[in-house]
């Protein structure tokens, strides 16, 4: 039913014309209340043809007795359009022009953009142009709502009007340092300003620092979470973004003796084989320092997670924006430590704001960043709130509980998978209820096992399991709240659940001896037995363990906990050879520890190729790609001297830098005539682009010689030797048109159209065929030291030789304890803490942030006595001066108590007859112009 | 006249000077304000720092067993199988009791004072908590008092801030910046605690 009427006339009338007509219209009608709608227009003054007329009750007979005018022409529904509905379109592409640009730093927009869209761009230059154009921006744009303040947004005000402001916790902020009197913090609440750097100053000079600390413990302006905590600043980076290893050793020793509670670090690096460093974190967890750090500002990329943060005693934190979205610019995708052997762990922990976060500038006054940066300082201060919020429970808090009461309590975002949320977005307030009732136990992340949820299981949800396929491995990491040391009792146990075809999985494990510090894995193969080969449809089943850790205070006990690890897989029945792909990863070497170069070497900022080269991480889309084309992948961990090639019919070997065992080039051979296609994606090599390519790095102190380049073509060109093929040197750039297609994704289908079912795409057979001369192959780089980083060769007597060819992994899998057990229908619900007693409610009734900036500002007043001359109302750049104004001031005077007895003293020397007005000459004093003369 | 001129070069020479000089004072105070006083500061708090080389955990009261009074143990609370308590006992994490003291008397085979078991004679050992053992030996102490006087006045903070033998000891065993080559390798990464005056034994990298 509309209620509003657009009411024609069949000429034009004067406003008042009209009312008349309508009233006369509506007299008989019964309608009571009706009236017409202004216009505010420029037309209203001029004669009309029509009216919006509301009429409020009895519509029906109003608009019968309206049409029954003779005057009137027509009267037709009036449809309110909503602007936002036309808006929608507008606001999605504006958003999607967000994504790409507003969340990433300015110059980080073009490169992303190419990189997302190359294989549809000609020339990089070209994209540039077009990102620069004005054309871009001609759309409108709907300015997300940021909130002002980034406390509100998690709602600590809940928890400062309890009473919890941060009070009793040591927070650590290892950054670019922070002035004394920065006047965002607390008089004396900055305990200790310390500087490991080789510039000698305390102060920051960037601007990074400030920030950090202002989001942890600002309390005006832009506010932070934690204002009465201890502030103790490191200062470990330098003003030019230096900074060494040996600086946070010696740092974080300095944390320890400090007994630091919760230490931020919006700082990481590629290398988590810096074992100094690595060895130093775990020390510093292992002395209960909670430490957060951020994942990385790498991605989109997946494979690009930041050490310490990738650690599983660091809580790692990636950002999301205002609308809780995955920041474009948040590192993400598995570990990289456990290839090619294994399979990575879940990373980030959680995520929070990280992009348009308001906190503290330089010099006071407030400004916005971008980065998981600040991520890392948004949690690190609402950890330090939870801390001071449960320290009369202190002894429960450690590392790994107060980890797992943040990923308990975190809310998971939809459509988003868990390599790049982890556990989802940070939730303080259920944190802190989480936490209240918390009692010490070890839990696991992930939670439960569900193959089949997508896509938060990505990528093993993308594809089914099935028969003699490589075992899919599950990295589950152990956290454990008992004690920093504990032991996973047993071995865990494999229940299949019988009425759910449990027992046609096959599942092995392998897990840390000892769980140090707070943490461990537990990894999970699971391969369909082979009673399932003929099978289809969900098996599950669960796997139980015990983990225990000494008893504590006054415990006899040891602790322990029983954990369930849920598990749900599909199963299919094993696809056709020919749709079987296997990818190499043992042949992948990368940074860290040797210098393995970027395939792209115009990349000079990031020349080290770390990405971890894994078919779920940096060649994601490639994967992605393969399955839509209905090809199955799986990853090879082992020599190839360890896969039954009659299983597969293509093996991929992309961008391979490690040598080959002999055992593997014969054994190759032998697969390739039973009928075994390779596929082989190489990259530059050339020893004099190598040289070109060395640096020098700065944490080393050393120059860096590639050990490889793009790939290792020499080893390659052993591999391919019984067949009589090989690659050259020659290093080309640019880009290609095979046809009308420039698209690389469609050569890799039509290769595999080839190998798998034997189509030789058209365009392949018509090329003309080349004789290429013969020319000299390339060869090894004198002096490399890839036997360094090799698992085939060794270093013997200064040349490299081939290693023992190691035996074959075999996976031993559990003896199976079938249960009669219903599975819940949804796993992710089954997930929570034990807790000691039920959840706390918590006051609702919530102040505003204004409201808590006064009642924080009054309480630091009365604190000093109202001695403290503090200056309200002024605005930011009044209140820096205020600290800097003082001994001006002083000067000042002292310099005019100066001249004034200077002046005394001429004036008694001078002689009394000159006399003129005490104001003249004060004139000519000040300004020193003429005045009259006598 | 004349005069007039005169005494209005002089006010203008007196006020060029007069701000000059105020300009200096205070551009050169509020640089020293920055920086010397913080160096001077950190200097004389680490000298003033109160040094104790007595154990503050007696033996008598800890083997009186359940007295009245509650001692409790400082140790070095990190360690993964091992823990060092302050009197220099070595023991299993699950033989620490209650008050956070090595369980001497459970007759344990790892149970045992003041041992420099992984220790070679440069005072470097392989594991964390026989080096604070054996650095807590009494005859240690001149080579101990040598090393914090040096940190103190080389303005170490990380190590010249500790208050007792117990802490001085946990904090020289760690891992720090002599510890390392290249930033980022161990100069001996089997040996690498140390509580001696020298860093590590440089072991070249495997080649």
């Amino acid at each position: 039913m509309f209620t509003e009427y657009i009411v024609s006339f069949n000429g034009y009338y004067k406003p008042q014309a009209r009312k008349r007509f309508l009233t006369a219209a509506l007299h008989d009608s019964g309608v009571l209340s009706w009236k017409i709608i202004p216009r505010d227009n420029l037309a209203y003054d001029y004669p009309s043809d029509f009216d919006v007329v509301k009429l409020n009750d009895g519509s029906h007979a109003g608009i019968e007795a309206l049409e029954s005018h003779p005057i009137i022409k027509r009267i037709t529904p009036h449809k309110k359009l909503s602007r936002s509905l036309k808006f929608v379109k507008d606001v999605e592409q504006s958003e999607v022009e967000d994504r790409e640009c507003n969340e990433t730093s300015s110059n980080m927009c073009p490169q992303t953009f190419h990189s997302s869209r190359s294989h549809n761009r000609k020339s990089l230059s070209l994209g540039a142009t077009y990102w620069h154009s004005p054309a871009r921006f001609k759309g409108r744009r709907l300015l997300r709502a940021v909130p002002k303040q980034i406390v509100s947004a998690l709602q600590a005000e809940i928890l400062w009007n309890m009473g919890f402001t941060g009070a009793g916790v040591k927070v650590a902020i290892f950054d670019t340092g922070l002035s004394e009197n920065h006047p965002h913090f607390k008089k004396g609440r900055i305990k200790d300003r310390t500087n490991w750097t080789n510039e000698k100053t305390l102060d920051d000079g960037l601007g990074h620092g400030t920030f950090v600390a202002g989001v942890i413990a600002s309390y005006k302006d832009c506010l932070g979470f934690a204002p009465d905590a201890d502030i103790h600043v490191y200062r470990v980076f330098t003003n030019n973004q230096v900074s060494y290893t040996s600086w946070f050793l010696d740092a974080f020793n300095y944390a320890i003796l400090k007994k630091i509670n919760v230490l931020n670090l919006s700082i990481g690096g590629p290398d988590f084989m810096d074992h100094p460093f690595v060895d130093k974190v775990w020390e510093l967890t292992a002395n209960k320092v909670i430490m957060i750090s951020a994942i990385g500002n790498d991605g989109p990329l997946y494979g690009t997670l930041n050490n310490p943060a990738d650690q599983m005693d660091v809580i790692g934190v990636g950002g999301i924006n205002f609308d809780n979205q995955i920041a474009r610019f948040s590192s993400r995708g598995m570990t990289t430590w456990e290839l090619p052997h294994g399979y990575g762990r879940l990373k980030p922990d959680i995520v929070t704001y990280g992009s348009a976060v308001r906190g503290s500038a330089l010099k006071g006054g407030c400004r916005s960043l971008s980065g998981t940066s600040v991520a890392s300082p948004v949690v690190a201060g609402a950890v330090t709130l939870l801390y001071s919020a449960v320290l009369d429970r202190a002894n429960i808090i450690n590392p790994a509980s107060m980890k797992q009461a943040l990923m308990a309590s975190a809310r998971r975002l939809p459509e988003v998978n868990m390599f790049e949320q982890g556990h989802g977005k940070l939730d303080l307030i259920r944190a802190y209820q989480t936490l209240r009732t918390y009692k010490p136990q070890a839990s696991l992340s992930p939670g439960y096992i569900d193959l089949t949820e997508c896509p938060y299981m990505w990528p093993y949800c993308s594809q089914p399991i099935y028969y003699g396929a490589m075992p899919v491995v599950v990295n589950v990491t152990v956290l454990n709240g008992m004690g920093v040391s504990g032991v996973i009792v047993n071995k865990p146990r494999w229940e299949p659940y019988i009425p759910h075809h449990g027992n046609y999985i096959d599942v092995a494990f392998s897990y840390s001896k000892t769980l140090w510090p707070w943490s461990g894995y537990l990894a999970i193969s699971i391969s369909v037995a082979k009673s399932g080969a003929s099978y289809e449809g969900i098996a599950q089943g669960q796997v139980t363990l015990t983990v225990e850790s000494p008893p504590e205070g006054e415990e006899t006990a040891p602790r322990q906990t029983i954990l369930n690890l849920p598990v749900k897989v599909l199963i299919i029945s094993t696809p056709p050879r020919s749709k079987r792909v296997l990818w190499d990863q043992y042949h992948n070497l990368r940074y860290p520890p040797g210098y393995f170069p970027r395939d792209n070497l115009r990349m000079k900022n990031d020349p080290l190729d770390w990405n971890g080269d894994h078919i779920h991480t940096n060649f994601k889309d490639m994967y992605h790609h393969l399955r839509t084309a209905g090809y199955f992948v799986e990853v090879l961990g082992s020599p190839l001297t360890c896969f039954d090639a009659s299983q597969y019919g293509t093996l991929l070997i992309v961008d391979a830098e490690e040598e080959y065992f002999p055992e593997e080039v014969t054994k190759l051979k032998r697969d390739i005539d039973n009928g075994l296609s390779v596929v082989i994606f190489a990259d530059w090599y050339n020893v004099t682009v190598m040289k070109k390519v060395k640096f020098y790095d700065e944490n080393t102190r050393q120059w860096w010689m590639p050990d490889t380049g793009g790939v290792n073509i020499p080893a390659l060109n052993d591999l391919l030797a019984p067949l009589g093929m090989a690659f050259s040197d020659k290093v080309y750039e640019g880009d290609f048109t095979l046809g009308d297609h420039d698209n690389c994704f469609w050569m890799l289908s039509a290769i595999l159209e080839y190998t798998a079912y034997n189509n030789l795409v058209q365009l392949f057979s018509n090329q003309d065929k080349a004789v290429i001369s013969p020319m000299e192959l390339p060869n090894r780089m004198e002096g490399n030291h890839l036997h360094r980083y090799s698992k085939v060769l060794e270093g013997h007597l200064g040349t490299a030789r081939s290693r023992i060819l190691p035996t074959c992994p075999r996976v031993i899998y559990a003896p199976s304890h079938p249960i009669n057990k219903s599975a819940p229908t949804n796993l992710f619900q089954q997930q929570k803490l034990l807790s000691v007693r039920l959840e706390e409610s918590l006051p609702l009734g919530r102040q505003s942030v204004e409201d808590l900036i006064e009642s924080l500002e009054t309480k630091e007043k009365l604190g000093y006595g109202g001695v403290e001359p503090h200056v309200q109302g002024a605005g930011p750049i009044q209140d820096i001066d205020s600290n800097s104004v003082f001994p001006v001031l002083a000067f000042i005077a002292t310099g005019l108590v100066l001249l004034f007895l200077l002046n005394q003293y001429y004036r008694g020397r001078s002689k009394p007859r000159r006399k003129r007005p005490r104001l003249k000459k004060f004139h000519t004093i000040l300004y020193g112009t003429k005045g009259p003369s006598v | 006249m004349w005069r007039t001129r005169y005494l209005k070069r002089r006010i203008v020479l007196i006020l060029l000077l007069g701000g000059g000089f105020i300009f200096f004072l205070s551009s050169k105070l509020s640089k020293n304000s920055k920086l010397v006083p913080d160096e001077y500061e950190i200097k004389h708090t680490l000298l003033r720092q109160p040094f104790e080389w007595q154990p503050k955990v007696s033996e008598v009261q800890l083997g009186e067993g359940n007295s009245t009074k509650k001692q409790i143990c400082r140790n070095s609370v990190q360690g993964k199988s091992l823990i060092v308590d302050e009197r220099g006992y070595v023991c299993n994490r699950t033989s620490v009791d209650a008050r956070g003291c090595c369980h001497v008397k459970r007759g344990s085979r790892l149970t045992s004072k003041h041992r420099c078991d992984t220790c070679s004679k440069n005072a470097c050992c392989v594991v964390y908590e026989y080096c604070v053992a054996c650095c807590l030996k009494p005859d240690k102490r001149p080579l101990l008092q040598k090393i914090l006087t040096n940190a103190r006045e080389g303005l170490d903070i990380a190590l010249g801030s500790v208050s007792d033998h117990f802490e001085l000891c946990l904090a020289k065993c760690r891992t720090s910046s002599s510890s390392v080559q290249h930033e980022n390798s161990y100069r001996n990464a089997f040996a690498k605690h140390c509580f001696g005056e020298n860093p590590p034994e440089l072991q070249a990298l495997v080649t």
